[in-house]
């Protein structure tokens, strides 16, 4: 039948594209397509949005856990966490690339911003969940406000704060796919400059992010169960 | 209420429960009679098998074999979801929707019997009366209401549709004891006006020698060890087992089934406001007097309170007496919880007063427990008591 | 439109920046660098509307679409335990994948437009609604669904007159996070050729400039708090239970 044909023919093109280079049916002339090129951009990809959380893990993580532990601050990171939601990705690459400038460090600082408010409000909600009991327990013992936030809290909470790191890192993966607009060259080019890449390549650019978020997500889950103390394993996110 | 028969009688026939995977049954063909208009006791330790036997009777736990009989029929030929709107249903964790107004919730069976709405709205404001609640109550919440307000109302809620009978699974188990207690009379009053057949669940063999006109103590599998009224249990228990379960206490417990006017009273000497003390002196210094201070009572023989030696030291007995009253007993009182209400007001005597409150004679914890050690109370043979309801 | 007064208003905050532009100053152009240009704001704001009715249309029909299908599959999965975990996974497979490479897996199946957007944002909703409504559902206490069967309910009817009621607070709360989410993923419609406010982000294959940007992220901040009020509001409604505490 026709019409299943010809979707089943586009992804043929597009596995064709990931695996051999081969000359562009649209620039004419320049290579196109292939492993190395595939692995190139996804790695470049995977760095930009590591690079990201790193760096909204370092602003956002520990305050997340301090105002958590103090139970503070609840309104503002709710907030936070609605407004993180409701913030278009693509308004926000626009306006750093007009504003801030093009490249990895604009970039970075872009992504990171989606990234602080799942973390920091899965933090302070995870740790605000902890039984008092374990932090009575553990004041009682002499532990310092540091070492409880260390030692009893940040465990018992590592599952929600998981949770959040991984909203945070697909959320920062999918608008790194669009991080070409504003110079930084990732598997979204393939899908933004499809007038390089051609259909097949938009398409093969389409394959390639979704199976890399996938992973990525499959991966996070399998830490996140790994760290999660047998004693809280959760079954759901 | 009405004239149709309020009660039907529950027969067990070898009913048996199997859990699938379980190689011991639950229940092990039970069979027993409650007689309609009667309380039935189940009671046990835990795991034996008394909430899944109650249960079978309204078939939130299936039987595997065996009947279940209300009346004459057969709870297996009736399809579960309309047995059941015939049936009263209390449990210890109440239960009640949060998200309906108490007034709804007791007229839940009755919506779904398909009754009009202003016949629903009549029966809930009925039976908030009936259970002691102020009727505005019936526009609040679950969530307004104390844990005591909500289990009163989850009784209500059983009783909307006139059932046949009541399944009550540990009802007060989650109330405070001193509520528990109020709830229980408050039942007990309410049944000797309604007398439904009601199968009542508890693990505690106090709670079931109160409220039970029969008991059945039950063990693993459900098995019957003794099926019997309150006072045949705590005189003559079956076996071993029975006589562990019930207690070693048995005489105290015999003071769940008796009543103040069982037993003999004192007499204290009574005093009148404005009666010169000296008289009321003489009637303390007389030889068989039995009780140590006066009690001050009014023209119509009721209770004030109790005078002191500093109240007799003036020249006549004056109107506000020095001592309070304390606890006040009367005559139907269960003699169990007049004990404790002496023990607890840390009173050496309790007048004990008729309807009228007029003083009948003085109650004091010597009484009971001379009582106790007599060899009345430790026979074999006993007087017929009447259980603590009308 | 008082803009003077905002203007001023604007100028008291913003200094130098914000003032109004008197007539000797040449008026300002939305040029690439320029933040905010009021006057070319102030001309074409209409351009605006279309953009912004598609975009409601977007995502008005992909969350109701959304919550009618997860809505669905959780009453189907909610007696059935074993069906939750692949669900669960499989509604989460479809929220992972980035929405613009949704967006191009189905474009050999159903083209360009708005209808690839409409089914790729419904996707995206559906691990949070059936997740919600999940959540929900497992929330109310056993008691009271032993209470509603040993009184004669059907399992229906437990499920309509006592479940979904006390689950309400769970369920709208997903639909208002999948609301506020749609809102600013449907920018994103603008690569398949679905309009919406992505058209003044990015238009033509190049991104616009800020002023276009700032008035259609302004558009997309303000729908989606007139939508998480509403949804609040509507949620406090339906559950007046809520607010009665223990006297």
């Amino acid at each position: 039948m026709s019409a299943l044909q010809l979707p089943l023919g586009s992804f043929g093109g597009a596995i064709e594209f990931i695996f051999s280079e081969q000359t562009s049916n649209v620039t004419g002339g320049a290579k196109v397509g292939g492993l190395e090129q595939a692995v190139e951009l996804a790695l470049k990809q995977l760095e930009v949005t590591a690079l990201a959380l790193a760096v909204a893990l370092v602003l956002a993580l520990p305050l997340g856990l301090y105002l958590g532990h103090k139970g503070k601050g609840e309104l503002v990171l709710v907030g936070l966490a609605n407004a993180g939601r409701a913030l278009p990705e693509l308004a926000l690459i626009a306006l750093v690339a007009a504003l801030i400038g093009i490249g990895l460090v604009p970039v970075t600082l872009a992504l990171a911003v989606l990234g602080i408010p799942p973390i920091i409000s899965n933090a302070y909600v995870g740790v605000r969940q902890v039984d008092p009991a374990a932090v009575e327990a553990a004041r009682g013992m002499g532990m310092g406000e540091l070492a409880i936030i260390r030692k009893v809290e940040l465990p018992l909470a590592i599952s929600t704060v998981m949770g959040g790191i991984r909203g945070a890192t697909i959320a920062i993966l999918a608008t790194a796919t669009i991080a070409p607009l504003a110079g930084v060259e990732t598997l979204g080019d393939y899908i933004i400059n499809a007038s390089i890449y051609g259909d097949d390549g938009r398409l093969a650019g389409a394959i390639l992010v979704a199976l890399l978020a996938l992973s990525l997500e499959g991966l996070l889950a399998l830490l996140q169960r790994r760290l999660t103390s047998d004693g809280l394993k959760v079954k759901t996110v | 209420m009405n004239d149709q028969p309020a009660a039907s009688s529950v027969r067990y026939e070898e009913t048996t429960k199997v859990y699938p995977g379980s190689s011991e049954p639950a229940v092990d063909h039970l069979s027993l009679e409650v007689p309609a208009g009667e309380i039935c006791v189940l009671v046990g330790p835990s795991g034996c098998g008394k909430t899944t036997a109650m249960r079978m009777v309204n078939r939130t736990v299936e039987i595997t074999s065996g009947d279940v009989l209300i009346g004459d029929s057969s709870v297996r030929d009736r399809e579960p979801a309309q047995l059941r709107r015939e049936i009263g249903y209390v449990i210890q964790q109440i239960g009640l929707f949060p998200h309906r107004t108490i007034s709804e919730n007791i007229g839940a069976v009755p919506q779904l019997l398909g009754w009009k709405k202003e016949q629903t709205r009549e029966r809930a404001a009925e039976l908030l009366e009936l259970i002691g609640l102020d009727p505005a109550l019936g526009d609040r919440y679950p969530a307004q209401l104390s844990g005591g307000q909500q289990q009163r109302v989850g009784v209500a809620r059983a009783l909307a549709a006139d059932p046949l009978v009541m399944l009550m699974d540990e009802p007060f188990g989650a109330i405070d004891p001193i509520n528990r207690e109020r709830l229980q009379n408050e039942f007990l009053r309410l049944q000797a006006e309604i007398r439904k057949t009601v199968l009542f669940v508890t693990h505690d063999i106090d709670e079931a020698i109160k409220m039970g006109d029969r008991i059945a103590v039950m063990r693993e599998g459900g098995r019957v060890e003794q099926y019997a009224t309150p006072a045949e249990l705590l005189m003559a228990p079956a076996n071993e087992f029975v006589e562990d379960f019930v207690g070693a206490d048995r005489a105290l417990k015999r003071l769940a089934l008796m009543r103040v006017r069982d037993i003999n009273l004192w007499e204290a000497p009574l005093a009148h406001v404005g009666q010169a003390t000296a008289e009321v002196r003489a009637k303390l210094a007389s030889p068989d007097v039995e009780v140590a201070y006066p009690l001050l009572v009014d023209d119509e023989r009721r209770p004030l309170g109790w005078l002191s030696e500093r109240d007799l030291a003036a020249e006549i007995v004056p109107g506000r007496p020095d001592s309070p009253l304390g606890p006040v007993l009367e005559l139907d009182d269960v003699m169990r919880d007049a004990l404790a209400d002496l023990l607890q007001g840390e009173a050496q005597y309790a007048p004990v007063v008729d309807h009228q409150r007029r003083i009948i004679g003085v109650l004091s914890v010597e009484i009971i427990s001379e009582f106790l050690k007599s060899p009345e109370a430790k026979s074999d043979e006993h007087p017929a008591v009447e259980r603590p309801h009308e | 439109m008082s803009s003077s007064l905002l203007l001023a208003a604007a100028g008291e905050v913003g200094g130098d920046f914000f003032k109004e532009r008197t007539s000797d100053t040449l008026p300002c152009q939305a040029k690439p660098n320029e933040p905010f240009c009021f006057d070319w704001a102030r001309e074409n704001i209409d351009r605006f509307g279309t953009p912004t009715v598609q975009h409601l249309e977007l995502v008005v029909i992909s969350v109701l679409i959304g919550f009618a299908i997860a809505f669905a599959i959780a009453l189907f999965a909610h007696r059935r335990s074993w069906l939750q975990p692949p669900l669960l996974a499989a509604t989460g497979v479809l929220y992972t994948i980035p929405s613009i490479a949704f967006f191009f897996l189905l474009l050999p199946v159903t083209g360009i437009g708005k209808d690839t957007a409409i089914i790729a944002l419904a996707a995206y909703t559906l691990q949070i609604i059936y997740r919600n409504t999940m959540l929900g559902l497992a929330n109310v206490p056993a008691s009271t669904k032993d209470a509603a069967r040993g009184m004669g309910y059907t399992d229906r009817q437990i499920l309509w007159r006592v479940e979904l009621p006390l689950a309400i607070p769970e369920i709208v709360a997903g639909l208002r996070v999948a609301i506020v989410s749609t809102i600013a993923i449907a920018t994103l419609a603008v690569f398949i050729g679905g309009g919406g406010l992505g058209t003044q982000i990015y238009g033509g294959g190049n991104l616009t400039f800020p002023t276009s940007v700032f008035i259609a992220l302004a558009i997309v901040l303000l729908m989606a708090m007139v939508f998480h009020v509403a949804l609040l509001v509507a949620q406090r409604f339906l559950t007046p239970w809520r607010k009665a505490r223990v006297a």
